[in-house]
């Protein structure tokens, strides 16, 4: 879920606008400078795949893939995520444009952490690559719904209910979530394995 | 023991009916097109996802208007203030009066009815989830107003809680209205050229582009794949089957599009890209761009000011 215009006091969307702003600098800075067009037009791709839909039950619900594109892009990703939500804001309204920085820390900070992490912990067989890929595609989701609560709290503790039920529909989400990461993670392993090694790094 | 300074309002359990007649309107026409989908499903034609077709942001572009004559450069910077004012304004008929704004510049800038509709369909989920939540959980302060049916003591509606969650649909919806009057009115490659005016880097201006422009892209070939998948006789249902399918369908879609942007990129290259995109448009700022500028910022800060200075007692704590 995406938060929209209005809801956030103004120090934290504009706190958040320049938090954002110096780590979507950070994120460019640490790719390499040829390839800032080649993460633009892999973001198009995380964009579409971010409309698919899964069911569940009677409604569906639509995959935030903040997980994948932190395992594929590494330091990439947050610039990656910052570009397509502002993108998301401003074709569908998904996200209200001042809330753009709440939204990017939102799913760039679960991003970075998830990146990180599979950078450890993939090993080198394929059972490692899909146990980190399910836990991390659902530790992406987990920590996007906490950060979620976190920046409706900040409003007051008017929001606490609503912070309370965001948190608890993100759960069915959690669990698909890994599945569907775990499965990604595999289907790659096997038939492109050099994405798996985080794209367009610099090169320290 | 409950503090003596909120109000409680008992209104007989007739209201309740009231209440879900007027709910059970959306409800039905919601369970009838389930149900219309879940019968096309049936007969092998099977359009269950929703319509994501991505919208045109330009499209209403070639008309004239206040706002198509209006320079992009300044459109954006004054927008963006304006649109910082409005999410912060705090009393209700404050909200009502940028809503009200908002469909008045939405109309100058002929905007169609269709686009807006969209928008504010988009954020309908949203509002709606504040709008049952917020007044069921505000925790009751002094000064509140409850509803409380005779028979369901449990539930107390709090009106401050839905007043709250009236006024951020208000704003989100100005907010969200306007977007069409400041990105659609140019197009979209001259509103990119003005941020890159605006000094915004280089680099991220043609990541949006170039991330714009493959969103078309690459939603036609996950289209496509979703037909090969139907062809073969794929079904979309709540089991780990569709799981693993739509993780290798990600996967593969993931795949192409890392492959193409080698492409892409040697396609660009072989065509002189050499870190910039030649400008589109040229800009002169004349008196009247400054004047609308003017016009936006200075509305916004008088709706902060009366914001700030005039209170408005409505009745029941609104």
């Amino acid at each position: 879920m995406h938060i929209a215009d209005g809801v956030l006091p103004t120090s934290v969307a504009a706190g958040s606008y320049a938090v954002s702003l110096a780590l979507v600098a950070w994120s460019v800075k640490k790719t390499r400078g040829d390839d800032l067009p080649k993460v633009a037009v892999v973001t198009s791709s995380f964009f579409v795949a971010s409309l698919i839909h899964v069911p569940l039950g009677p409604t569906s619900v639509h995959l935030l893939i903040p997980g994948l594109v932190g395992m594929l892009l590494g330091n990439s990703a947050f610039v990656s995520i910052a570009l397509g939500l502002l993108l998301q804001s401003m074709l569908f309204q998904f996200g209200g444009i001042t809330a753009w920085g709440a939204n990017s820390l939102m799913m760039g900070l679960p991003a970075l952490v998830c990146g990180w992490l599979f950078e450890r912990t993939k090993g080198a067989t394929l059972l490692r690559h899909v146990c980190a890929g399910a836990v991390l595609g659902g530790v992406g989701v987990t920590l996007a719904g906490i950060m979620l609560a976190l920046l409706l709290f900040t409003s007051g503790e008017d929001f606490l209910g609503v912070a309370k039920i965001a948190l608890i529909a993100h759960i069915p989400v959690i669990a698909i979530e890994a599945a569907v990461s775990a499965f990604t993670v595999s289907f790659l392993y096997k038939v492109k394995p050099e994405l798996l090694k985080t794209a367009f790094q610099a090169v320290p | 023991m409950m503090n003596p300074s909120i109000h409680l309002i008992r209104l007989p359990s007739l209201w309740l009916l009231a209440v879900l007649l007027l709910l059970a309107l959306p409800v039905y026409v919601g369970v009838r097109r389930i149900f219309i989908q879940s019968r096309s499903n049936n007969c092998s034609a099977p359009q269950r996802d929703r319509d994501w077709s991505i919208p045109a942001i330009d499209a209403a572009a070639p008309k004239q208007s206040l706002f198509h004559s209006w320079d992009p450069r300044f459109k954006v910077v004054s927008l963006l203030i304006y649109w910082f004012c409005v999410a912060s304004i705090k009393q209700l008929p404050l909200c009502l009066v940028a809503f009200v704004i908002a469909l008045l510049a939405v109309r100058l800038a002929k905007i169609p009815v269709r686009t807006s509709m969209k928008r504010i369909a988009a954020l309908s989920g949203f509002i709606g989830m504040f709008l049952i939540i917020m007044p069921l959980t505000v925790p009751a302060k002094s000064g509140d107003h409850l509803l409380v049916l005779e028979s369901f003591q449990f539930l107390k509606f709090n009106l401050r809680g839905f007043s709250l969650a009236l006024r951020i649909g208000l704003k989100a919806s100005a907010i969200a209205l306007m977007m069409d009057p400041v990105l659609g009115t140019s197009p979209f490659p001259v509103t990119l050229n003005a941020l890159a005016r605006l000094r915004v880097p280089n680099m991220i201006v043609q990541m949006i582009s170039l991330t714009h422009r493959y969103i078309f892209v690459f939603h036609h070939e996950a289209k496509r794949m979703a037909t090969g998948m139907r062809a073969r006789g794929f079904h979309k249902r709540t089991d780990m089957e569709t799981l693993k399918t739509t993780g290798n369908y990600i996967g593969m879609l993931f795949v192409r599009s890392f492959e193409r942007t080698e492409r892409v990129y040697d396609a660009m290259l072989a065509r002189g890209y050499n870190g910039q995109f030649p400008g589109v448009a040229e800009f002169r700022a004349e008196h009247k761009d400054w004047l609308k500028g003017g016009f936006w910022v200075a509305a916004g800060l008088a709706l902060i000011a009366s914001d700030k200075l005039f209170h408005l007692q409505l009745p029941y704590g609104l």
